[in-house]
């Protein structure tokens, strides 16, 4: 978000927004069932 | 930012040819299509869960057995919860950000458009499978919308059904989560600095964030009862080693940040209604900005107030006691901007306008009671009472509800381009506004005196409060009808609206025709 001009042209930008919000959820349901295990 | 560029979206012409009727919906990966369908939905399910509501009422307006089965009764209670909260409220809140988050950041579209169009449509599925489980040997879930093992962990069939819809469900909702984020952090016009956003873009921007980090945990704790329902696991039956308790920590741990996923939109909205009509800039933007990341923050870790009565330690009951107490400053802070919007402003009482501030007042009322259940000796004797009930209703009724009508009526003519029928929203607010009021009030008298909540039937001395809830539930659930007749009233016809539908109102949203054209802000738009 450093600079606002370039913020209408990403393409990449969100598909690493993206794979990093789905990692985050990933790991979240796996430490929930790991939590459960012990 | 009403003097950003004009980016005036434009019809379809030169853009290959769309489906039409049925397929249109079906394959539309178009925002504003996705958010109609969206809030149709939720007014589909908000109308079913009231029904259901309805027959709650009837039920209870005097003392034995009249209408319904008692397992059916649970039965009722439990969908009730369920679906207003998974099927009403969350997909009106996402039907708003689809619609209003391109638009009030001047984006084309979603980022990813067809998994919006993917997210959108898990949810009628999911929807399906709810409702369908009425139909099933046993009825459907009735163990509380809260799912505590050893009830969900012993029903029928119904029970498996309704944990894939809750995934099914959550999985939209990190899908829907996932888009909003990425478009708020990556499709902003140029110039729309983080800080320069509309209140109502920050706050899905953490209610995304707050999605993001409790679904999968709501994931993960039903997927355990999945197991433990159907394959010899024992994490939450005690006669195999496990822990009940703990499916309610894992539980809460989503559970009180899912009240904030349910609040936060609502403070979004109200603070765009509240600005236009008082005429003045939003009071405090930067302060309402750090006051919804404080109460996400801490939304984390409040949830075992949920559970004093389990037996926590006398340590873990204070800090849960305090933490709790916590949340009242940064919603303070948030309470004291909007009363300090209005101060000296330029008034005028429209529809939207009356929700706002009856939010502020009656969400106010829920936000203290819950001040009160935050006292762990005072929550052990309302645990489980009609306290309980009056309280989250003020919170979710007077509260997201409400604000989700104000939103309606502040953007309906924006989408639709025609003016709703004014009279009609008046006698909608003042209505629900009462009917809330002569339904939800006495519940906190019924609590104090000891009535449980989840029962069909109570003891002699509850019959007057009862039957007054039961005409207030009755006056609130038909006054609904005026709503759809307003909604219907204006998409299909009416007063044409101006492109800047409100005198006050201030946003790249109003810079656009009115209604909003398919595509808008193709070319983005320059903040000055």
């Amino acid at each position: 978000m450093s600079d606002p001009a370039s913020m209408a042209d990403k393409p990449n930008g969100k598909y690493r927004t993206a794979a990093m919000l789905a990692v985050l959820a990933l790991g979240l349901f796996l430490f929930t069932l790991y939590s459960g295990l012990k | 930012m009403s003097d950003a560029a004009h980016a005036h979206g434009h019809d379809d012409h030169g853009h290959h040819a769309h489906p039409t009727g049925m397929m249109r919906w079906l394959t539309t990966t178009n925002h504003k299509d996705i958010g109609t369908l969206y809030l149709w939905f939720a007014l589909i399910m908000l109308f079913s869960a009231g029904t259901m509501a309805l027959l709650i009422r009837a039920e209870l307006f005097q003392p034995g057995l009249q209408l319904v089965h008692p397992d059916f009764f649970n039965q009722l209670t439990t969908m009730h919860g369920l679906i207003m909260i998974f099927g009403a409220i969350m997909p009106a809140f996402t039907g708003f950000a689809n619609w209003q988050v391109p638009l009030m950041i001047g984006a084309p579209d979603m980022a990813f458009p067809r998994m919006n169009n993917w997210s959108f449509w898990l949810l009628p599925v999911a929807g399906l499978m709810l409702f369908s489980s009425f139909l099933l040997p046993g009825g459907a879930v009735a163990g509380g919308w809260t799912m505590y093992p050893p009830l969900f962990i012993q029903g029928g069939i119904s029970y498996d059904l309704t944990i894939l819809a809750v995934h099914i469900m959550g999985l939209s909702s990190i899908m829907g989560s996932i888009n909003i984020i990425t478009t708020i952090l990556n499709m902003r016009a140029p110039g729309l600095t983080l800080m320069k956003m509309p209140l109502f873009v920050w706050t899905w921007l953490i209610t995304a964030y707050l999605l993001i980090a409790t679904m999968p945990v709501l994931a993960g704790s039903v997927t355990m009862l999945l197991t433990d329902r159907n394959f010899g696991t024992h994490f939450f039956n005690a006669a195999g080693g496990g822990d009940p308790v703990m499916f309610q920590h894992i539980f809460w741990f989503f559970g009180h940040p899912e009240v904030y996923i349910l609040i936060l939109p609502a403070f979004g909205i109200v603070s765009q209604i509240i600005p236009t009509f008082a005429r003045k800039p939003l009071f405090g933007y930067a302060s309402m900005v750090y006051a919804t990341a404080s109460i996400a923050i801490l939304s984390f870790i409040v949830w075992a107030h949920h559970m004093f009565a389990v037996g926590l330690p006398a340590a873990a009951q204070l800090f849960f006691m305090f933490s709790t107490m916590l949340i009242a400053v940064p919603t303070g802070v948030k309470v004291f901007n909007w009363v300090a919007t209005m101060w000296k402003g330029s008034m005028t009482f429209e529809t939207p306008m009356l929700f706002a501030i009856a939010f502020v007042c009656l969400f106010t009322i829920g936000g203290f009671s819950g001040l009160v259940l935050a006292i762990a000796p005072v929550d052990i004797q309302l645990q489980d009472t009609y306290y309980v009930v009056a309280h989250f209703h003020y919170v979710l009724v007077s509260g997201a509800l409400f604000s989700i009508f104000g939103g309606i009526y502040f953007w309906l003519p924006k989408w639709t381009g025609h003016m709703y029928d004014e009279t009609l929203g008046k006698w909608h607010f003042w209505l629900s506004v009462i009917g809330m009021n002569i339904l939800f009030f006495p519940m906190h008298f019924l609590g104090l005196a000891g009535m449980p909540r989840r029962i069909p039937d109570y003891a002699l001395q509850f019959t007057e409060f009862n039957q007054i809830a039961t005409v207030g539930a009755f006056i609130f659930g038909f006054s609904q009808l005026i709503f759809l007749v307003v909604v219907l009233k204006a998409i299909k016809g009416g007063a044409r609206a101006a492109d800047r539908v409100w005198e006050g109102a201030e946003g790249l949203e109003w810079t656009v025709p009115s209604p909003a054209p398919y595509h808008t802000f193709e070319t983005a738009p320059v903040l000055k």
